[in-house]
């Protein structure tokens, strides 16, 4: 049933910024070679087909670093609890809902983009165009991405990023990994966060004027603003799991899997890579996983 | 002229017979069936419910109409077969204490939202209801309800919400926890008496 997982992983491009400086760093990366040879066996590519194997074989984990993971974990969920939260609090408390609720907009008009980048790269075109008429729409009438006018419009938002790319291009996902601060993910969908960043047109111009600390700014503000709206979804989740760790790869895992087939869902970010949103195209039917696409908006108030 | 009369009463007859039989006898519509049982849900998840009142609620909610014995088989997956008799039942009845505890918190955040049936379709023998919940901010959350007849009356083997099951949820969560044990299961129960004690049974 739902969750919403949205914040915990989420902390925004800024953080997904500073991802990608690890990577460039090196350190995830024996582990990122390592990681893909000694992927599973298996003809499957795409997530879907990683989430159906996991819906039927049990404990198909796919988390070969696990305890690494979980140390992560741990760190990411104390830096969450000193800093992000409240944070997110002083947010929520110092900022009226319109004005966040703009900011939130805004920081999603500028993702559109890399967005219609994605759509296009997996031969979209159903959703390129929408997402080329919300960008176009928003930064228009909706005032440079103020005001999302094409949700009003019957254009929801969706969101595309490249792991979801490599995933419809039948790459398999690689070791669920947990990113120091941004969280859940796997090898193939840090490396997509990393290239997103990286292309991003609103980063690129950022570091062509020498204006870096905008691009900061951007992941810090989007981290905080994801944060705020999923507060109260995660703490639910975690004081009524078990096992927190485990029960949010699960819903990671979910969530990715119905992004990949593009099906709207509702769970929260979990993960930093995923922006949130809603989809179009029907639901295929296929009963054991049949995640939905997570949108992003976390309950907010 | 009497030939054709009969025919056609035979005809109808037979049409009665085709859409009759299985109606009188079987579970009610899927799809009023939930579109009732949704909209109670999300009422009783709505602020003005006292918690006390929504966990009683719920917990009835998910006794009569979840397929219970059958969740609770695919949810402790291979386990469900180590496990003794004595296991097996208790895990019933921790396990559906901890569902009602547990997502009646975390689906707390849609009480009151307007719902709405959108749909049903086939999948393995089961009928898929799906509906949406509209949040606040204009976006829909879709959730898909898959029932099964038992016997008459329509039971609930698994909700997704937001392309989430709360089944694979679960079952993932469960393992975990004996595969970091040992593989007792006799752990996972420690720790279902212990969250759904602190709340009281």
């Amino acid at each position: 049933m739902h969750l919403r997982p949205s914040a915990l992983t989420r902390p925004g491009r800024l953080l997904s910024v500073i991802g990608l400086g690890l990577v460039v760093l090196g350190s995830p990366i024996p582990g990122l070679a390592q990681a893909q040879q000694s992927g599973p066996a298996g003809s499957d590519a795409a997530e879907a087909a990683d989430a159906h194997l996991a819906a039927t074989a049990d404990e198909n984990f796919n988390d070969p670093f696990e305890n690494t993971n979980r140390k992560i974990f741990d760190f990411n969920q104390d830096v969450d609890r000193i800093i992000l939260v409240p944070v997110a609090k002083g947010y929520r408390a110092v900022l009226p809902a319109p004005v966040r609720d703009s900011l939130h907009d805004f920081l999603r008009n500028l993702d559109e983009p890399i967005i219609f980048a994605n759509d296009v790269l997996q031969a979209r075109p159903d959703l390129a165009s929408k997402t080329f008429a919300r960008f176009m729409i928003n930064t228009t009438i909706g005032i440079g991405g103020l005001f999302d006018v094409a949700t009003h419009l019957k254009v929801p938002f969706h969101d595309n990023d490249l792991g979801i790319t490599f995933a419809v291009w039948g790459i398999r996902s690689g070791p669920y990994i947990i990113l120091p601060i941004l969280g859940p993910s796997t090898v193939r969908d840090a490396i997509g966060q990393g290239a997103d960043n990286f292309g991003d047109p609103g980063n690129i111009i950022a570091s062509n004027y020498n204006v870096l600390w905008a691009t900061f700014a951007r992941a810090g503000v989007d981290g905080i603003d994801t944060r705020s709206r999923n507060i109260e979804s995660l703490a639910d989740i975690e004081r009524t799991s078990l096992d927190y760790y485990a029960t949010i790869r699960s819903l990671y895992r979910q969530r990715r899997a119905a992004e990949i087939r593009h099906e709207p869902t509702s769970v929260p970010n979990l993960s930093p890579v995923g922006g949130g949103g809603t989809a179009s195209p029907p639901p295929p039917i296929s009963y054991t996983v049949a995640p939905g696409h997570p949108p992003a908006e976390a309950p907010y108030k | 002229m009497m030939r054709r009369r009969f025919t056609a009463a035979a005809v109808v007859l037979a049409a009665a017979l085709a859409v009759g039989a299985p109606r009188g006898m079987a579970a009610p519509d899927p799809a009023a069936f939930i579109s009732t049982l949704g909209s109670q849900a999300i009422q009783v998840l709505g602020p003005s419910v006292p918690p006390q009142q929504r966990l009683a609620r719920f917990r009835q909610l998910f006794h009569d109409d979840f397929d219970v014995p059958n969740i609770g088989r695919f949810v402790l997956g291979r386990y469900w077969r180590i496990a003794s008799p004595q296991e097996q039942q208790e895990f019933l009845r921790l396990f559906q204490e901890y569902i009602v505890q547990a997502y009646s918190a975390r689906l707390g955040e849609y009480g009151g939202e307007p719902f709405k049936v959108t749909g049903t379709r086939d999948s393995d023998g089961e009928t898929v209801v799906t509906s949406e919940i509209i949040r606040q901010d204009g976006n829909p959350v879709m959730v898909d309800w898959y029932l099964i007849d038992r016997g008459g009356s329509l039971k609930i083997t698994d909700v997704y919400v937001g392309g989430i099951s709360m089944k694979v949820t679960e079952r993932d969560e469960f393992a975990a926890v004996i595969q970091r044990n040992g593989g007792q299961v006799e752990a996972l129960l420690e720790q279902l008496r212990r969250k759904v004690g602190a709340a009281g049974d």
